[in-house]
This record gives C-alpha cells, structure tokens and sequence, in this order.
C-alpha cells in the first residue's frame, strides 16, 4: 500500500484534513498517513526537513504520494526530494490534487491497495463531485461504458444518498476485484464512470431513492456485480444512525452490578499500578511477541465490544488506538533494530497520553486514560502478568477497588458481588470508566487523591458525604447503608407521591435528562427540569437535524406523559465540546464563549433548535431555556431568536452567572421562569475550577455566598425559580432550597425518589433560613440542618 | 575568509532583525505579512549555530546556514534562501576564494533560487534584485578584481533592481493572488535580497 504525506502551513489544518479523510477507511486498511505541517503547532510555515522526514516515514516500496497546500508548501516539498535517499525520491510523488478533496480521494483509493499512479490520479480528480454538483467545472468525461458485459440496477436507500462514506465502501469493493466496473445514475443521466473511482462516483450525485446501472466485465465481473448487489441492500454500509447516543443508563440484563448506594465499606484491593517490566528479557523475536500480544489484546477488546452494545464504542475507540497501523509500523521498525518491545510499547504509549493531556479540552483530556488503558494491557500481555490482575483475585467479603483511574473495561467487568465499590484517586466525573461504573449502580467516589492505602486494610467511603476512611468504624458504616439502603427502598416505594412537605408546600421535583434512557428510567419525576440537548446529540460528529431533534424531544415527553420537558439550548464551551460546532481556542473557556455566546456570531445550529422546540411545542408541554446568560441584551436577542411563542411555550433562561443573579430583576420582563445552574453559579462565585483538585473544595454548593444569591434571585425574580445543579439532586439542601423558597427542584434520575422522600419528611418551617444565609462557610450550613 | 563570512551572517540577521517590521509591512500590503518575523527567525537561528558550532570551510558554513533557513522561516524565502545558501556552500567546496570564485557561488546560489521558485524577470520577486547584481559583481570582478569593489556594485545594483520592483504587476507567490493590486508596492523578497548584499559589501570585503 503507498503511503501519504500531508504537507501544509498549519499543523491544526493537516492533522484535521487527516482526521477528515482517516474517517473514511477502517483503521486496519489505512494507508499511512505522515504529516509535515506548520513550524510547530502554533506557527504557521513549511520545513523542508521535517516533509523529508514525512517522505521517509510513510514511504514504502509501492511509492508515496505527497499532498501540498500552497506556495512554500510546494517549495518545501520539492526541496525536501533532494534531502531523502534518492530511491525514496524516485517513488515518491507531489500532486497538485486540492489538499482536502484530494487527500479524502488519495486515502480511500490508497486503501484499495491501488497504485500510485492510480491513487494520484483518484487525488487529482477531488474536485470533480464538487464542480459537477455546483456546476462550475469542467464536465467529467463519461467513463467508456462496459459494452458486452453483466449488468445489475440497484436503488439507493441510504438515507443521505450515496455519500462520501459508502461511496468509499463501494469503490473499496469494487477495485477488489478483477473487473471493469462502471455505474450510472438513471435518474439523472449522469455516468457511466468508474466505479472503482471515488471522485467520479461522487460525480453522480446519487440521492436516496435514485436508480443506479452497475455494468462490468473482465474475469470476476459476475463476482464484483453479486458483491455490489449485497453491498447495495446493506446500504452500502451504512448503518441506520443511531437515533439516540449509546444508552449508558441501561444496566444489562443479568449484570452483576453495584448496590446503586453511594456508600461501601471492605478490605482495599489495589490496582493499576503501573506494570512491572522490570523482569522482561528481550529476546530475538519482540517484533513477532507484540504482534502476539496486539492480536490477543484485539480479540479481548472485541468480545468486551461485542458483549456491551451500549459501551461498544468506547472498546471501539481502545481497538483504533491499539491496531494504529502508522504507529504499529514504526513501532516495528523499531523493533527490527533490536530494541525490546516493553520499553517501546510503554514508551509510545506515555507519550500518545501526555498528548492527549496536552489537549485544551478536558473531555479529550480523559482519553489519555484509554490510552494508558491499552498500554498496559498490552504490557500485562507481554510481562505474562495477566493472571495477576487484583482485579482477578478473590476475597473473602466484597473489596473495594482503589485505582489511580478506572477505565472503561474494568468499569465494564467489575464483579458487583466481589466488589463492593471503587476508590478513584484522580478526580473527575466525565472518564469513560466512571461514566460505565455509575451506570453500572456501582458505589464509586472520585479524587482522593495519593492518600496511602495499605492493601488489605478495611476502607470505608461515603461520595454523599464526600468521605473516605481507613480503618472506618465499620459498625457505624453498616449502620449507614442500611440507612441508605432503606432509604432508597421507601423511596422507591413511594416515588409517585407528591413532595409535600410537613408544613404543606409542595415542591415540584422533575429529571435532568442527559439520554432518553433517563427519562424512561427515572421514578416519580414531576417532568424535566433541564434536557441536555448538548448530551443527547453529544457524540455526533454532525449537527442533527430538525426532524430529528423534534423526535428526540418527543421520545423524551412520551416517556414523561403530560408533564412538561424544560428544553435547554445547546450548552457548548467550558468542558463541554460539541463534534460539530467547533469553537475557538480560548485561554479561559469557562469565561469564553459558553451556552448562548456561542450562538451569536453563529445562530444556525441555535436556529435549527428553536425550530424544533416551536413544532414539538405544539404536540405537547414544553419549555425552552437558555444558558449562560449575563446581560438583559442578551435575553432580547434569544427571545428574537425564538420569534413568536407558540401557546403553552413557557420560556426562561439559566442563572449560573453572578452577574445574573445579582440584576435578575431587570432580565425577566419577558420570561415565564429562571432556573439557576447550581454547578456553574458555585464556580463563578468561588472563583473555583471544580475539576481541579487542589481547590475543588472550595466549590462548596452549600457555602453560604452561593445561597445568598439564590436567596436573591428567589426574592427578586418575579417568576418561579427552579434549581438544576447538582445542589438539586442532594436531599439535604433541597431541603434548604425549598426553604428558601425555590419552586422547582431538577435532579438526576436515581436521586429523584430520595429528593422526594426526604422533603416530605422536611418541616420548611423549622429550616431556620436567616442562620443559614449568615453561616461562616458550607461546614456550617450543613451542622444547621 | 571564515570569520568574515561569520560576520556577514551575524550583521545580516542584525540588520533583518531590525528590519522585521518594515519587511512585513511591506509583505502585508502584497503578502502574508509574514516576511520580516519568517526572515528574523530563520537568521536568529543561524546566529544560535554560529554561537554553538565553530566550522572548518566557508562551503560547509554557508551549507549550515542553508539547511538551517530551511527548517527556520516557515514561508516560501524558506526553501528560497535556503537553497540559495546551499548551492552557494555546494559551489564553494574545494576551491580557493577568490572574487571569481564567490562570483560562480552566488551564481550558483542564484540559479538554485531560479530553479526553486521559477522566477522570471519583471515577476516582482527577489530575483529582480539579484539579476542586476550578479551582473554588475560580474563586471566589476572584470573590471577592478577587487571583492569590495565588486560586492559594493552588486548591492547598489540589488538596491536598483528592488526599486524597479514598485510598478511591477506581481506573478508568482501569495502577491499573484492581487494582480494589478500589487502594482505601486515593493517586493519584500527583492528587499530583503538587497539588504544581505549591502550586509556582505560591509563584512565580506
């Protein structure tokens, strides 16, 4: 297979054409892909040196093919031929083919295992989709239609038409045979052109519904034809999308999973510590050893994948990472030179992670724990330590697990009836291993930090409490499970009853909704307080459309029937990317363009969304509210936004920005509610990053400056006022919130019951408001109640 | 002869660093404005291997330098100078310096420039500026055979040809993009040509 060199200005430009085109092809049969692009990361400029180097490393005996943007790019490149051995310059080729177009062309036909010649002429052709489609290029000369051949009429049903990944699916199939194949549109007389070509088929302009003539001949013609026939009814490889992202709430049936409490006690059981290498000894064969351990790896992660519908692309992702042919290739040639494959494997790894931690974005962050996650693996593998696993290992009463993080896999496979819970020292809610471990109902508590940790000692935590014990008093800890334990039972039993407090008030108490499954999941739910629209459609890379938003939305109403849904706009920026509206980078995110900021400069996606909160709303009751507010001009743009209100559309905005609640009076003129982001107004108001452990504590919901705000917006708003912060989900200061008079409470679906039980127990009259608004600090709000 | 090409490189990323600015303001009314801090980085790192390695020829300095711009500036003088510096150092090897033989150098260095960028005269680029001066050197190597002689003619030469640069409609690099645009500006290449040959007319000689 030849290989690819992407030489451009920018580095982001290169390695996001890359990403581009890599999507296209499975990462078993990609071609290899070097980049030489921009001076470094951040300064735009060629260097003739480091495209020599690209050359040499995606070069191979079939050739490479050489991709430029412009200007020094091509001066660069062509300089950099007379640096590499002239072998390698002699099969090495530049294109003058687009660099995008081109490169996504260069990468599928490459795959093919199509020559070089073939892969650059497929480049040189990438614009011909584009100018056939706008019509502003020259027409692309019909391919020689296959006379005497075999012929086959498929109609195309994928629901986006024959677009660049099945396209790609279908060029890959047909230049896998002996045979001549072309195809024409019969719907629009475009073709007959190759079908073995990405560029002309893209040419056809193949929309769902259209008729397409497959013709072919030469000596696997009847082969090729029967392929595309099955190829055709599968889609062409196109799934049907999911409708909804992976449903992280559904335990398996007959998993062996956690209590569901936020409590645990048993003997500590350390693990992932870092594999022991010491004792390895190379050996001749450590190309042949990794391979072994790879492949044994590979199968793992796919029984996981397939065994888990739901987390399968999480073990998805790790198999991408793990079977990176450009990574595995160099890693060989390493080998090849004598040096043992622990200490590379270990090392590529380190630093694939520190890459991953080098990245601005905290989501992308936590993917250095998959990579980490496939190292060791792999090392366990190599080192024969795999047996070893204390994850393996039987105790005599469930243990708890203390691990530097948890990854997916381990989240994934963890035996609840051996494992009482699971100790994190890093801190963090959003790694993969958490999110599977919660789901899961397995009792975990994150950032304790390098606390020592005897193996074997009993250990004790609470992650209501936000305690973590050594040598706890077990007695009081089996004490408060049972409690909890109990607790949850008659809240469970009694989670349709209304939250009507001792002293008569009834507090609404609904659902923040992140997947659909929380909606169906959740018991007693007076509604949703807040749809996390940015969650729902959270890991797909394209924005979804209106009809399919509308969808979503009814999904989520028809599993609340009657009771209203509080739709939030898109809530991008901070910690929380959207795949496709990308931002810029910011020094400070969470003082960037967040929530509605975003959407000023480009309202489109925000448009689409309102579009389709108007047409849900006329099926049923919904509410629209939109986040990161500050300044009345603000609310007057978005309510332009959302034009005429349809009847019954209640329409509020999040209060998380100080300055909101301080001046919430002068925003609401035109609003039916304002509902207070507890997470985020905590943060601004501690001047506290709450995923940085060494002040996390400070980011106390329950200090008393953060109350005093919403004691302020509850007096001062005018409208009802909801609380939708994490603050909501804690029994014990929904307590305190309703006592300040709060009106609405949303909070995540397990915690639902338990908000309810706890304030029917409550008597809002004995909450004595005025102490706990004066309190020195949260320690003490909390001894008041 | 050593140390005074050192101090040709070291004055001329002296004076581009002083220059920087009116470089890419000149480069940002046709280019990218890019030319003055691509020109300061890439000599700034050729002074940083001065100041590190000590070299036994003039061809191998000079190839140093070459390959150092190469990987340094970035923009397209990148590959440009940088091939001009190593055709220069490749032209240079085994022979004894004299005016003649510096001449055939920065002939060399030019015709690598040419071959790189493929440049014609009255393109309003930076071989406008050393056409001229490669030919006035040549003549007054002719003439006097006197180095200082020479490279004095060749930088007022450059200047010239820099000059003429102004009312040229650009036809190669990012200032092709304007057409007539370009038209009453002067070439930032032909500029930054002009100033390393008055550099060597003072430290060469």
């Amino acid at each position: 297979m030849i290989g690819i060199v992407v030489v451009s200005h920018s580095h982001a430009l290169a390695t996001a054409a890359v990403g581009l085109a890599a999507e296209m092809v499975a990462a078993d049969n990609r071609p290899v892909i070097a980049v030489a692009a921009g001076l470094d990361e951040k300064t735009f400029g060629t260097d003739a040196v480091a495209v020599s180097e690209a050359i040499a490393a995606a070069d191979s005996a079939d050739g490479v093919l050489v991709l430029v943007d412009l200007g020094s790019a091509v001066l660069s490149a062509e300089l950099a031929l007379e640096f590499v051995d002239p072998e390698v310059a002699a099969r090495a080729r530049l294109t003058s083919a687009p660099l995008v177009e081109g490169l996504v062309a260069a990468v599928v036909t490459a795959s093919t295992g199509a020559s070089l010649d073939a892969v650059a002429a497929e480049a040189e052709r990438g614009l011909l989709g584009k100018q056939e489609h706008l019509g502003s290029g020259p027409t692309p000369e019909p391919a020689a239609a296959v006379e005497s051949g075999q012929g086959i009429e498929v109609v195309v049903s994928n629901k986006h038409g024959l677009h660049a990944r099945p396209a790609a699916r279908l060029v890959g199939l047909v230049n896998g045979y002996d045979a001549r194949v072309t195809v024409t549109n019969l719907d629009t007389g475009h073709g007959p052109v190759d079908a073995g070509s990405l560029s002309m088929v893209a040419t056809l302009n193949a929309i769902r519904g259209n008729l397409l003539r497959f013709a072919a001949d030469g000596p696997e013609a009847d082969e090729a034809l029967a392929a595309i026939n099955d190829l055709a009814t599968e889609n062409f490889g196109d799934d049907e999308p999911a409708r909804f992202p992976a449903r992280l709430g559904a335990p398996v049936e007959g998993d062996n999973g956690g209590s569901g409490l936020d409590v645990a006690f048993g003997p500590a059981v350390l693990a992932g510590d870092p594999v022991d290498i010491s004792r390895y000894v190379a050996g001749d064969n450590e190309s042949a050893r990794l391979a072994a351990a790879v492949e044994t790896v590979a199968d793992e992660l796919r029984r996981l994948r397939d065994a888990s519908p739901d987390l399968g692309g999480i073990f998805e992702a790790q198999l991408a990472l793990l079977t990176d042919p450009q990574q595995l290739k160099e890693i060989r040639e390493v080998l090849d030179r004598g040096a043992s494959a622990v200490n590379v494997w270990q090392l590529v790894f380190d630093r694939l992670a520190e890459r991953f931690e080098a990245l601005h974005d905290a989501y992308q962050r936590e993917r250095a724990q998959d990579v980490r996650a496939v190292r060791d693996r792999v090392l366990r593998h190599l080192t024969g330590t795999t047996e070893d696993s204390p994850i393996q290992v039987e105790t005599e009463q469930p243990a708890i697990l203390v691990v530097p993080e948890l990854d997916a896999a381990t989240a994934a496979t963890l035996d609840g009836r051996r494992f009482a819970g699971v100790a994190i020292r890093a801190a963090g809610t959003t790694g993969h291993g958490v999110i599977v471990g919660r789901s899961r109902g397995i009792p975990l508590i994150t950032g304790i930090g390098d606390v020592a940790v005897p193996a074997g000692a009993v250990i004790a935590f609470d992650a209501r409490k936000g305690s973590f014990e050594i040598e706890p008093d077990v007695a009081r800890v089996r004490a408060t499970i049972a409690e909890r334990e109990a607790e949850q039972e008659r809240a469970a039993a009694e989670a349709q009853l209304p939250a009507t407090t001792i002293d008569g008030r009834t507090v609404a108490v609904l659902v923040n909704i992140g997947t659909v499954q929380d909606a169906l999941s959740v018991r007693g739910a007076d509604g949703s307080g807040l749809v996390r629209t940015e969650l729902l459609f959270g890991e797909r890379r394209t924005a979804p459309t209106v009809a399919e938003q509308v969808e979503a939305f009814r999904a989520i109403a028809a599993a609340l029937p009657g009771k209203p849904i509080t739709i939030r706009t898109w809530d991008v920026g901070g910690d929380k990317p959207l795949p496709f509206l990308p931002l810029d980078e910011e020094a400070n995110p969470f003082l960037g363009e967040r929530g509605l900021r975003a959407f000023r400069r480009r309202p489109e996606l925000l448009r689409d969304q309102l579009e389709a909160v108007r047409q849900i709303a006329a099926e049923m009751p919904v509410h629209v509210m939109f986040p990161m507010v500050t300044t009345a001009d603000e609310v007057a743009w978005a309510l332009d936004e959302l034009g005429p209100r349809p009847d019954g559309l209640k329409v509020g905005i999040m209060i998380e920005v100080p300055a909101a609640a301080l001046r919430v009076a002068t925003l609401t003129a035109d609003l039916d509610f304002v509902s207070i982001g507890t997470n985020d107004l905590t943060q601004y108001v501690t001047a506290t990053d709450r995923t940085n452990p060494a002040v996390a504590a400070l980011a106390d919901g329950l200090d008393p400056a953060v109350l005093q705000l919403v004691d302020h917006v509850v007096r001062n708003a005018g409208v009802p006022v909801g609380v939708c912060g994490d603050l909501a989900s804690n029994p014990q200061a929904a307590v305190i919130l309703a006592a300040l008079g709060v009106h609405e409470l949303s909070a995540i679906a397990p915690q639902v019951p338990l908000v309810k039980a706890r304030l029917r127990e409550a008597d809002l009259r004995l909450i004595d408001t005025a102490a706990v608004l004066a309190a020195r600090d949260g320690d003490q709000v909390r001894a008041l109640l | 002869m050593i140390d005074k090409f050192t101090d040709w490189l070291r004055d001329s990323a002296k004076v581009l660093h002083e220059n920087a600015a009116y470089l890419t303001e000149l480069d940002s009314a046709i280019g990218d404005a890019d030319h003055g801090a691509n020109m300061d980085r890439g000599f700034a790192a050729v002074v940083a291997v001065l100041d590190e390695t000590s070299f036994d020829s003039v061809d191998e300095l000079l190839k140093k330098a070459g390959m150092t711009l190469v990987s340094k500036v970035g923009g397209a003088s990148g590959p440009l100078y940088g091939t001009f510096f190593l055709r220069f150092g490749t032209a240079l090897a085994g022979l004894s310096l004299t005016p003649e033989s510096i001449g055939t150098g920065l002939r060399a260095g030019v015709d690598g420039v040419l071959a790189r960028g493929k440049a014609e005269l009255g393109d309003k680029t930076m071989y406008d500026a050393w056409a001229p001066a490669l030919d006035a050197y040549d003549a007054a190597v002719a003439g006097s055979g006197d180095l200082g002689a020479a490279l004095k003619a060749a930088a007022e030469a450059s200047a010239k040809g820099r000059d003429a640069t102004v009312p040229l409609e650009a036809r190669k690099g990012r200032a092709s993009y304007l057409g007539e645009r370009s038209v009453g500006h002067q070439d930032p290449g032909a500029t930054s040509t002009t100033l390393l040959l008055e550099s060597a007319a003072r430290t060469l000689a």
